[in-house]
């Protein structure tokens, strides 16, 4: 019988500003929530797979990310390793857990992300190589160009990214560990200052210091655990690296490519998900994603998102703990341990009625990267 | 003394693959890099081209002239020295290539996606930069 890889066991820290705590502190302590979820202890660990934040500086000295968290851990996988993908890595690792467990590589594989990004000053506001001699700094201005290009080429209107930010605090509301769980009104958006023009303060995720944790096993193992195992029904990766040589960088995601050939790997189509957890580092990207994983037509993104659709009530639940733009920035991670909870039927207050499929997707860089996970029950 | 005066702007670093790039903007002339295997212009430079990876390659002197594919308008400061507002623009020059740059000469509020834009260079530190300007106020090109 083939070894199938499944979700056993799910942990993060709080999320916010921990000033007190360092970024591989926060990973200890998410990775032993992670481990005791699932019923297992650290001696059943023979797989380390991190996605380090943006601000731990994995390129900084000799000292890679997964040996450092390996060494404060005192465990010696079988396999390891970092995957540097930006904010397709949480979604990527997990893809990477399941190769591997499935391989016969290791058999209980942790995948942990972790960062202090709000405890550490200037991390997300770098220049972008040459760019920056043109004032092209922070994630931000690139994600600007491409909702610039939407609004011109779809006419998509700043009220209709106001519903994804909108969406995100009323999700945000019914999630106690989120950042930022007051309501915000679309006369607020609006009067926001930009931060980068067309895309205002609402528009852009949190910042945040916070670890969160995932524990992938095989079915096999997972039967005698303590949860009920999540399955994976599809994984999959594109990636653009050629950047904007590429005639269609700015218009489409990866996801245009890897959202199809995951659905065809799981034999499903967009009208098989219940719940979507999709990468939000700004609110546009959440639209774009909405057209290139089929869930409404190429352009049409901001008139599906209106009415609340995405919201608590709405027929596609998007990012129902709020995601980067209102629970914290959890690099992704987050977006899976709530999948997780909806599929376990454990999400208290913002429970989804019937959730039994979930996608998640990661994104990242400059529009470069992207992951993409379907899970079920 | 203002702050901004203390500021280093920041300036592009040139390695091996863009040196042709920044050197030829120093003379003043934009340059792209020209594939002999397949006719392919690209930026930004490298030691193969990316279309057929083809080492045979040259560089090429193109129009200044071209268009705004997107825009953004920087509404707060990230370095000192680009005081905010300011654009960013993505420029799809005549002859195909894409490059990140700035429109200058006019209000940020003035520009628009497809927008026609001209090369202007402007020095910083005494490093000068491929800039753009609305293609009917453009200044004579200085050579
Ligand atoms: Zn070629």
């Amino acid at each position: 019988m083939t070894r199938r890889a499944v979700i056993a066991g799910i942990g993060h820290t709080d999320f916010g500003r921990l000033p007190d705590r360092s970024a591989f502190d926060l990973e200890v302590e998410a990775s032993k929530r992670a481990i005791e979820d699932a019923g297992l202890g650290r001696q059943d660990v023979d797989g380390l797979i991190t996605d380090p934040g943006p601000a731990q500086g994995i390129l900084d000295g000799i000292t890679p990310h997964y040996l450092a968290l390996g060494q404060y851990l005192g465990i010696d996988p079988a396999y390891t390793g970092s995957d540097i993908l930006g904010g397709a890595s949480s979604a990527a690792i997990i893809q990477r857990a399941v190769l591997a467990v499935e391989a016969g590589l290791c058999s209980v594989c942790l995948c942990v992300y972790g960062d202090s990004a709000l405890s550490t000053p200037g991390s997300f506001g770098y220049g972008r190589g040459d760019d920056a001699a043109f004032g092209l700094f922070g994630a931000v201005g690139i994600h600007a160009l491409a909702a610039q290009r939407h609004m011109h080429l779809w006419g998509t209107r700043p009220e209709q990214l106001a519903e994804v930010a909108i969406a995100a605090r009323q999700h945000a509301a019914r999630t106690p560990h989120a950042q930022k769980r007051e309501p915000l009104t679309l006369a607020q958006y609006m009067a926001a200052e930009y931060v980068v023009e067309p895309l205002r303060r609402p528009d852009c995720c949190l910042m945040s210091d916070g670890a969160a944790a995932v524990v992938v096993t095989t079915a096999d193992r997972a039967a005698d655990l303590r949860q009920a195992p999540i399955e994976i029904l599809g994984h999959g990766q594109a990636n653009r690296l050629s950047t904007w040589s590429s005639p269609e960088h700015f218009d489409t995601l990866p996801a245009a490519r890897c959202g199809p050939e995951t659905f065809a790997r799981a034999g499903m189509s967009p009208d098989d998900i219940d719940l979507a957890m999709l990468y939000d580092c700004f609110t546009i990207v959440v639209l774009m994603q909405l057209e290139d994983y089929g869930f409404c037509k190429k352009g049409e993104a901001g008139s599906f998102v209106e009415g609340g659709r995405i919201g608590p009530l709405g027929s596609l639940p998007v990012n129902t703990s709020g995601g980067l733009l209102a629970e914290g920035y959890g690099g992704g991670m987050l977006h899976v341990i709530e999948a997780v909870r909806q599929l376990r039927g454990t999400a208290g207050a913002r429970q989804i009625d019937n959730a039994e499929t979930a996608l998640v997707s990661g994104h990242g860089l400059g529009m470069n990267t992207h992951s993409t996970l379907i899970l079920g029950k | 003394m203002p702050p901004n005066d203390q500021i280093a702007y920041p300036l592009p670093h040139p390695t091996d693959f863009t040196k042709p790039f920044w050197d030829a903007c120093q003379d003043q002339h934009l340059v792209v890099f020209a594939c002999a295997g397949c006719e392919h212009l690209f930026l930004p430079g490298g030691s193969v081209c990316p279309k057929c990876w083809s080492t045979d390659l040259s560089v090429r002197e193109v129009s200044g002239f071209g268009e705004v594919f997107s825009f953004v308008i920087y509404r707060r400061t990230y370095h000192p020295a680009i005081p905010a507002p300011y654009v960013v623009a993505l420029i799809e020059l005549k002859e195909g290539p894409r490059l990140i740059s700035t429109v200058i000469g006019c209000a940020p509020e003035k520009v628009s996606i497809g927008m026609a834009v001209q090369i202007q260079f402007e020095a910083e530190d005494g490093f000068m930069l491929p800039r753009f300007t609305p293609q009917d106020s453009a200044p004579t090109h200085k050579v």
